[in-house]
């Protein structure tokens, strides 16, 4: 016992201890917590770091930032005074956050301003925050979010966002009756296929060019013993994913931009016979272990970061991968001895009409000066070669295109600054619990259930977001 | 009666069976996570925990199929000598190495009478050719956990980084970067500062609340008592918007007295309920006799109840250590990322996409930690402890 009161004893005192410590952060007034962080972080350590180091990091790094970046007088400020604060949310972690960083450090350095980012993943802490009466200042959130939080936000042409600096069609996607209420931030083209040229030139396949070389390419693979493709639908809640991303591309090619539109838009029914073609032709592949690797089987129960990785590992299990941009990354970090261009490499899906890609729009909550400096930077000719110059997925500012440091994203930013159409991602754009439907009805579909059943179900979810 | 002895003997065996199963289950996993997350990624990437244990061979294949023309070493033949960078170059890859070995060389099959490798073979021979050259890293490291301790989120590591200056911004490469607030390091203060007053609170106020309740007579106290075990039923989720609206209005988002206060609100019905039921089970005579010495309730619950109710407090206190350490939720609600805590820290390891993942299993055992040392230190009252108030006298 006696022991035992010790060891509380010391708890004791060092609860005590601690909590005089954190009251006193506490009563001096709650700002002082809050300033504390961000100052050590965003102005202390950046200036250190330049003035102490300045030759090795700013030779050596991708030099975009420092050379291509203009000096600090050129950024608005746009009133923002010293040390003025912007909280932000998004779901962004561990090196996209530091990316993240070095895209918004020109205007931290030019107005003085402090972020306070908070990064989950979880949705509920957008929605609490909001209902509270608390939400942050700037959220980067999905599409679905604008039209869920329409009333709330704060229009982009009210804060002075440059229009200019964006296609039509990247627009389109974040106007929600009639108002401009996201600044599409970033982009992701989903409509390539990844490839190893290597193997390719090894078995002596040609890249397709249209869609009938591409199903002739895939026999051909399957003649040689090979097998074409690598689908992995394992993503936890969002299993599932990549299948509705192919399904897309196919709908694309068979029937155009139009008619993905118009399932976006409520005029093409989800179970039409157009939908129904696309899920036929996915499903020859996606259940046929001589087209995919492990069948229905290994297409539902693969991970889909592990199914990137499947052609490019030796020996390779397949042959191509379906797969957003962000594929380039993961496959360089797996494999760094790969090169992009020689090893791993993508095209552009063939006979495609438009691209289908995603767009992560960056919301506004509240109105303040500092926030229409992030807003005029982000959406500047600068903001886009910063993004571009941070390896951070691809900008659709067009101040991006010709400024991306890694090969892969060039090629694909050159995809979208030449695309005639750009489609969003059916299941992220309609409203309510679509999405998640979608991607169960593909699962199920896949695991041999009854498509005029499935495909009716997701028709009726279709109807009901819309309506909402 | 030797008989007696071995049934006994046999009669225990499958239930040693099970409780040892039921360990190894558990315990396998989290022994490969320690295991990984001393190794380094590209180490983790090429092979399973379990084969650090044993020895690698590696070039088993190179010995069946390409050492009897090229020789142990691969230098036999001149022309084509398997040490040269120049020529390994030109097949990389079981594809490539496998196209080579289908041709003829001077008109006679590459591989003569034997058969060729399966691909599998090929991609090892061509892994061995192309690393013969270069030295093996070591084994393990304890770069994940000094990533995860300072927050780094760069490609490569910390260590490396630094010794290269090119560290990101808000690192400096010196002590002080153990408080940066990204990583684990700060967020274990925080998650300090956030779990002792939140366990501490509530065990106070509920072995306040159990002596009341146990030994004062006064009107509707059976009613009060089940009013308060009945609130274990609200689910927390429930309140987050209403407490943070109502924290919003009086200031109380984003600091520790906020969390604090959560806590101990719905930690006390359990604690209350518990405490109340281990003190009424304190035999009446020993109360009794202290207020006719003359002792006040304060005097009673002080020189009493306090140390004999130290089984209950223990086992209170570590239940409710645990949770609010290992609770994300209510930090990231109303502590959210100004004061990250250790949750908050390991949930924003990896990036959106899952990589990073080498330092989220270092994080995790960073996280796990001070629990083991608690539970370790104070273990013998756990289980004393869970029954505590069960049997009521």
């Amino acid at each position: 016992m006696s022991k035992f009161s010790k060891i509380l004893g010391v708890l004791v005192m060092f609860t005590l201890l601690l909590t005089a410590c954190g009251g006193g952060q506490q009563t001096q007034a709650p700002t002082d917590a809050v300033t504390e962080v961000p100052t050590e972080a965003m102005t202390e350590a950046p200036t250190e770091a330049m003035t102490e180091a300045p030759t090795e990091a700013m030779t050596e790094a991708p030099t975009e930032a420092a050379t291509e970046a203009p000096v600090a007088g050129e950024i608005d400020c746009m009133g923002a005074a010293q040390g003025d604060e912007i909280s932000m949310l998004y779901q962004w972690a561990g090196a996209e956050e530091a990316a993240l960083n070095q895209v918004l450090q020109p205007l931290i350095d030019a107005c003085g301003i402090v972020l306070r980012p908070e990064s989950t993943r979880d949705q509920a802490l957008l929605d609490t925050r909001v209902q509270a009466g608390t939400p942050p200042d700037v959220a980067f959130w999905q599409v679905s979010q604008l039209v869920q939080y329409e009333d709330q936000l704060v229009s982009m042409d009210e804060l002075g966002a440059n229009r200019e600096s964006y296609g039509e069609f990247f627009i389109d996607p974040v106007t929600i009756n009639d108002e401009w209420l996201g600044l599409p931030i970033k982009a992701d083209v989903k409509s390539i296929i990844w490839y190893s040229p290597a193997n390719f030139e090894a078995l002596g396949y040609e890249v397709p060019t249209t869609w009938e070389e591409l199903d002739a390419l895939v026999e051909q693979m399957v003649a040689d013993g090979q097998v074409p493709w690598s689908m992995g639908f394992e993503s936890g809640d969002a299993t599932g994913w990549t299948g509705s991303d192919f399904i897309q591309d196919i709908m694309l090619v068979q029937q155009g931009p139009e008619f993905v539109n118009g399932i976006i838009d409520g005029s093409v029914s989800y179970d039409d016979p157009g939908v129904r073609q696309a899920y036929e032709t996915y499903g020859t592949w996606a259940t046929d272990e001589t087209y995919t690797v492990g069948g229905a089987q290994g297409t539902l129960s693969t991970p889909f970061l592990e199914a990137i990785f499947k052609p490019f590992a030796d020996p390779p299990e397949a042959m191509m991968v379906k797969q957003s941009g962000f594929a380039g990354a993961e496959i360089k970090t797996q494999f760094p001895d790969l090169e992009q261009g020689t090893d791993y490499d993508f095209f552009v899906v063939p006979g495609i009409q438009g691209l289908q890609g995603s767009i992560e729009p960056m919301m506004v909550f509240n109105d303040t000066p500092a926030v229409r400096a992030l807003v005029a930077y982000l959406s500047s000719e600068q903001g886009g070669a910063n993004w571009a110059g941070a390896t951070f997925g691809l900008s659709p500012n067009l101040g991006a295109a010709g400024n991306y440091v890694d090969p892969a994203l060039q090629k694909l930013g050159d995809a979208i600054a030449n695309t005639q159409g750009f489609t969003t991602d059916i299941g992220d754009t309609i409203p309510g619990g679509f999405g998640s439907a979608e991607f169960q009805g593909i699962s199920e579909y896949v695991n041999g259930g009854d498509l005029d059943a499935i495909l009716a179900d997701l028709a009726a979810a279709q109807a009901e977001g819309l309506n909402q | 009666m030797k008989r007696e002895q071995i049934n006994k003997l046999l009669n225990k065996v499958p239930t040693h069976v099970i409780v040892i199963l039921t360990m190894i289950i558990w315990i396998v996993p989290t022994v490969g996570l320690l295991v990984t997350s001393l190794r380094p990624p590209e180490a983790v990437r090429s092979s399973g925990w379990w084969t650090v244990f044993g020895s690698q061979t590696v070039g088993g294949h190179y010995a069946t199929y390409c050492a009897e023309c090229h020789g142990a070493d691969g230098t036999a033949l001149p022309q084509a000598d398997l040490t040269n960078p120049d020529v390994i170059a030109k097949y990389p890859r079981s594809l490539q190495l496998l196209a080579l070995l289908r041709k003829d060389i001077n008109g006679q099959p590459h591989m003569g009478d034997n058969s060729l490798p399966s691909a599998q073979e090929a991609a090892e021979i061509a892994t061995y050719l192309r690393e013969a050259g270069e030295e093996a890293g070591s084994k393990f490291t304890f770069n994940n956990y000094i990533d995860a301790l300072v927050g780094y989120r760069g490609e490569d590591t910390y260590r490396a980084d630094c010794a290269a200056g090119t560290q990101p911004p808000d690192l400096s490469c010196t002590a002080r970067d153990i408080l940066n607030p990204r990583g684990m390091g700060r967020a274990f203060i925080n998650s300090l500062l956030v779990t002792i007053p939140a366990t501490f609170l509530p065990i106070l106020f509920a072995a306040f609340a159990g002596y009341a309740f146990a030994w004062l007579d006064f009107k509707g106290r059976f009613l009060l008592f089940a009013l308060l075990v009945g609130l274990q039923v609200v689910p927390l989720q429930m309140t987050l918007v209403p407490i943070s609206r109502f924290y919003a209005q009086v200031g109380l988002n984003g600091t520790f007295l906020g969390v604090w206060l959560f806590h101990t609100g719905f930690g006390m019905p359990y604690a209350i309920y518990l405490m109340r039921n281990f003190l009424g089970t304190l035999p009446k005579d020993l109360f009794e006799s202290a207020y006719l010495d003359g002792a006040s309730h304060w005097t009673a619950f002080r020189q009493l109840v306090i140390p004999l109710a130290m089984p209950a407090i223990a086992s209170l206190g570590i239940f409710q250590f645990l949770w609010v350490w290992n609770d994300l939720l209510v930090s990231l609600v109303f502590l959210g990322g100004t004061t990250p805590v250790m949750t908050y820290q390991i949930s924003n390891m990896v990036t959106s996409l899952g990589s990073g993942w080498q330092v989220l299993t270092a994080a995790a055992f960073l996280s796990m930690l001070l629990p083991m040392i608690v539970f370790f230190a104070l273990q013998r009252y756990f289980v004393r402890g869970m029954l505590a108030g069960a049997v009521k006298g």
